[in-house]
C-alpha cells in the first residue's frame, strides 16, 4: 500500500452552504409570508364584505320597519282605528282645561262652547 | 464548412436565442404595444363602477309630523350566463317572486346577461329568497337595491306633497319644486369581481359615498290640514259639489298651514287617478272671486282719499244703469257708507266706488293685492290669473271687476288678497316650505317670511277689517260664519259659474268664504270655495253654503290652536239651512 498517497479530501465547506442556506431559507420564508399576508388580506376583505353587507341588510331592516311605524302611526291610519272602534277618544271639554286666563261663560247653560255649528251640519 | 462541435453549439444557441427573441417580441408588444387596449379589456371584464345609490330627502311637516318616506326594495335580476340549470332554479325563485315557474324558466333560460325579473320587491321576500338560493347553492339571481316612496297619509296632501315617476324623479307638488333638495346624489365604487361575479374587496377602487337627499320641512300643519281636509270631506259628501278648495294661511307670515282639494288622489297610486283629480285647484284653477273682490275696491277708495269713511254713496235703490246695462244688488239700498257696502255685500255701491277711483287707480290696487301675478308659492304650474290692462276693458268692466266679474283669480290670490287685511295691509309671499335640514335636522337653507309689497296703511286695513267683521255679525250676508267666543271678519262671494262655451252657465254658482279669526290678532285665514254643489239654487250663495263650513274648521281649529275665546258664546244655534232661504245673501 502506498502510504505516500496524499488521502483526497472534499471538505464541505459548512459557512458558505449556512450562507446559502439561510439565503434560501430566507427567501421561502419571505415567500411564504407574502403569501400568509396575502390570504390574511383575502380573510379580512371577505370579513369586511360580510360586515358591509350585514350592515346594509340591517339598514334596509331598520328603514322597513321605519317605514312600517310611520304607516302605522300615520295620521290616516289612526283616524282609521278611532272610526273602527279600537281606539277610544273623547274630546276634552272645555269645563277640565285650566287656563290662565279665565274665558267668559255662555249665558244660559254656563257651558262654555267655542262655536255652535255641529247641530247645523245635522 | 465543417460541422464540428462548436459550431452546431452555436447554430443550437442561435436557435434558442431566436426562440426566445421572438418570444420576447410577442411580450414586449402584449405588454407594451398593447398595453392600453388589453389592460381596458381587463378592466372591462372585472372592474365594474358599481353606483351607490342616495337616499331620498324626507318631507315633514311644520311639527315634524313625516309626510313621505322610502321603503327599501330590491330590483331581482338574473344573469343567464351563470346559471346551470333554469328550471329548478325557476321552481326555488318563482314562489317568492310571484311569478309563473314556466315563464320565469324561459327567461332564465335565455342565455341573456342581464334579465329584470321583478321589480319593488320587499326587503322580506329579498331575504328569504336570499337564504333559499343559498341553501339549494344556486347562483345567477341578484338583488339591486331600490327604494320606493310611500306617503303614509296617503290622500291627505296628496295634491302638495306630488308623486313621483318610475325613474325617481319627482313630476307634481313638493317632490318636483323641491326635487334638487330632496334628490341627494348618487355616489360610485370601483369594484373586481370574480367570474361568479362576487366583488374581491381587495382590489376595491376609487370610491365617492352618496350624498344622501335633504330633509324639506314644509309649513304644512296636520292638525289642521285633518281638520281642513275632514270639513271639505263632509261638504262634498253632502253638496257633490264639482270640486272644493280649502286654504288655511298665517296672514301674518304668508304660510300655509293647509291646503286641500276635492276630488283628490292618493299619491302612493298615482296610475289610479283620473287628472281632474290630480289638479291643484287652489292654485291652477282660475275662477271669478265673485264679491270678496270687493275688498279691493273698498281698500284702494279709502287709501287714495277717493271717498272717507263717513262718505255716503248711493246706490239706486238696487238698480244702476251704466253703459247700457242694469246693475243690480240683491235688496234695493238708498245711501250708504264704505262700511254698509261691505257688510250688505252692494254691488252698485263697489261699482261706484271703483268709477270714482278711475279704471287705472283701480287697477293698480287690482294688482297691489297681488292679481294677476303668480304668487311665487313653491308649488308646481301655478297661474297668475287673468286682469286685463284698462285699455282692454270695455265700459261694463269698471263696474263688473268690483264685485268680482271679469277677472279671473286663484283661490290662491284670494286667499292672500284677504291676508293683507288681516294683518295690517301687507301683502305676504305664500310660503308651504319652511326650511331645508340635513339628516341631523341642521337648517341649510331657512326660509323667513317675505313681505311682496305694502299695499295699504294699517289703519286703512283696520277700517275695512271691520267692516268685513260686522259681514259675519248681525245683518251681515255670512252669519254661518260665526264661531262663537271669537271675533271672525271675512267676505262672502257667490258667483256665476264661466261656461266653456262662452257667457255664464244658468244656474251654476262657485260660492266662497274668506275669512279670518281672531278678528283683533288673527291667526289664520281661511278660505273654502265650492263649485257648482247641488243645492237648490234659491240656497246656493257664500254665506249658507262656505260660511257655515268656514265656521265648523274655525271652531275646531280655534280649539286645536288653543285660542282662548273672547266674546261670551252665543245661547242660540244658528238657523238650519233650508230655514234662511228668505235670508239670500251674496
Amino acid at each position: 500500500m502506498n502510504t505516500n498517497r496524499r488521502k483526497q479530501v472534499n471538505p464541505v465547506h459548512l459557512s458558505s452552504l449556512l450562507r446559502w442556506l439561510l439565503v434560501a431559507l430566507f427567501m421561502g420564508a419571505s415567500g411564504l409570508f407574502f403569501v400568509y399576508m396575502k390570504n390574511q388580506q383575502f380573510a379580512l376583505a371577505e370579513e369586511i364584505r360580510q360586515v358591509e353587507r350585514r350592515i346594509s341588510n340591517v339598514r334596509s331592516q331598520n328603514e322597513t320597519l321605519l317605514a312600517r311605524v310611520t304607516e302605522l302611526s300615520s295620521r290616516r291610519a289612526l283616524q282609521q282605528r278611532i272610526a273602527e272602534g279600537f281606539i277610544s277618544m273623547k274630546p276634552i271639554q272645555d269645563n277640565v282645561i285650566a287656563r290662565l286666563t279665565p274665558p267668559a261663560q255662555a249665558a244660559q247653560d254656563g257651558v262654555l262652547r267655542t262655536a255652535f255649528n255641529e247641530r247645523s251640519r245635522q | 464548412m465543417r460541422w464540428t462541435a462548436r459550431t452546431r453549439t452555436g447554430i443550437a444557441c442561435a436557435a434558442v436565442a431566436m426562440v426566445f427573441t421572438v418570444y420576447s417580441a410577442r411580450l414586449v408588444h402584449l405588454q407594451v404595444t398593447k398595453h392600453q387596449e388589453y389592460s381596458q379589456l381587463a378592466a372591462e371584464k372585472h372592474t365594474m363602477r358599481k353606483v351607490l345609490h342616495a337616499r331620498r330627502g324626507l318631507i315633514f311637516d311644520r311639527n315634524g309630523e313625516l309626510l313621505a318616506s322610502n321603503l327599501p326594495v330590491s330590483t331581482v335580476v338574473a344573469d343567464a350566463s351563470h346559471i346551470k340549470n333554469p328550471a329548478a332554479l325557476a321552481a326555488v325563485a318563482a314562489p317568492f317572486l310571484e311569478m309563473d315557474e314556466k315563464e320565469l324558466g324561459e327567461k332564465l333560460g335565455s342565455g341573456r346577461k342581464y334579465i329584470v325579473l321583478r321589480r319593488e320587491v320587499t326587503e322580506e321576500k329579498t331575504l328569504a329568497l336570499g337564504k333559499a338560493l343559498q341553501e339549494g347553492n344556486f347562483r345567477g339571481i341578484y338583488f339591486e337595491p331600490d327604494a320606493v316612496r310611500i306617503y303614509p297619509n296617503g290622500q291627505m296632501l296628496g295634491h302638495v306633497l306630488g308623486f313621483m315617476d318610475h325613474e325617481g324623479n319627482g313630476i307634481q307638488g313638493i317632490e318636483l319644486t323641491m326635487e334638487k333638495y330632496l334628490r341627494g346624489q348618487d355616489g360610485y365604487r370601483y369594484i373586481e369581481h370574480d367570474r361568479t361575479g362576487r366583488e374581491i374587496m381587495l382590489y376595491r377602487g376609487q370610491e365617492e359615498p352618496p350624498k344622501n337627499g335633504r330633509n324639506v320641512r314644509l309649513t304644512i300643519d296636520m292638525g289642521l290640514q285633518s281638520i281642513l281636509e275632514e270639513e271639505l270631506d263632509a261638504a262634498f259628501r253632502d253638496l257633490k259639489p264639482e270640486m272644493a278648495v280649502g286654504i288655511l294661511a298665517d296672514p301674518v307670515t304668508g304660510e300655509i298651514l293647509a291646503m286641500a282639494n276635492r276630488p283628490c288622489f292618493d299619491p302612493n297610486q298615482p296610475g289610479d287617478a283620473k287628472p281632474e283629480q290630480m289638479k291643484n285647484r287652489a292654485i291652477i284653477d282660475m275662477v271669478e272671486p265673485g264679491s270678496t273682490f270687493k275688498i279691493v275696491v273698498a281698500a284702494g277708495a279709502l287709501n287714495e282719499g277717493t271717498i272717507k269713511e263717513s262718505t255716503m254713496i248711493y246706490c239706486e235703490n238696487g238698480s244702476f244703469a251704466y253703459g247700457g246695462r242694469i246693475l243690480r244688488d240683491h235688496h234695493g239700498y238708498g245711501s250708504m257708507n264704505v262700511h254698509d257696502i261691505l257688510v250688505k255685500s252692494s254691488n252698485i255701491g263697489s261699482a261706484k266706488m271703483a268709477l270714482m277711483m278711475g279704471d287705472t287707480k283701480y287697477y293698480e290696487y287690482v294688482r297691489r293685492f297681488g292679481f294677476g301675478e303668480r304668487s311665487g308659492i313653491e308649488l308646481p304650474g301655478e297661474i297668475p290669473g287673468l286682469v286685463h290692462p284698462p285699455h282692454r276693458w270695455d265700459k261694463l268692466t269698471i263696474t263688473r271687476m268690483p264685485m268680482g266679474q271679469s277677472v279671473a283669480v286663484t283661490p290662491l290670490q284670494i286667499t292672500m288678497g284677504m291676508s293683507v287685511i288681516a294683518n295690517g295691509g301687507q301683502l305676504m309671499t305664500p310660503q308651504i316650505v319652511r326650511s331645508v335640514e340635513d339628516s341631523g335636522g341642521g337648517e341649510i337653507v331657512d326660509k323667513p317670511p317675505k313681505v311682496a309689497r305694502e299695499v295699504i296703511p294699517r289703519k286703512t286695513a283696520r277700517y275695512i277689517s271691520e267692516a268685513l267683521s260686522g259681514v259675519v255679525g248681525d245683518g251681515g250676508t255670512a252669519q254661518l260664519a260665526k264661531v262663537a267666543g271669537f271675533t271672525v271678519a271675512g267676505k262672502t262671494g257667490t258667483a256665476q259659474k264661466v261656461s266653456p262655451a262662452g257667457g255664464y252657465a244658468q244656474g251654476k254658482y262657485v260660492v266662497s268664504f274668506v275669512g279670518y279669526m281672531p278678528e283683533e290678532n288673527p291667526r289664520f285665514v281661511c278660505l273654502v270655495m265650492v263649485d257648482d254643489a247641488k243645492i237648490a239654487s234659491g240656497l246656493n250663495y257664500g254665506g249658507l253654503v262656505a260660511a257655515p263650513i268656514f265656521s265648523r274648521i274655525g271652531e275646531r281649529a280655534a280649539r286645536y290652536l288653543d285660542l282662548v275665546p273672547v266674546l261670551r258664546a252665543e245661547a242660540s244655534a244658528p238657523l238650519a239651512l233650508r230655514e234662511r232661504k228668505d235670508e239670500r245673501t251674496n
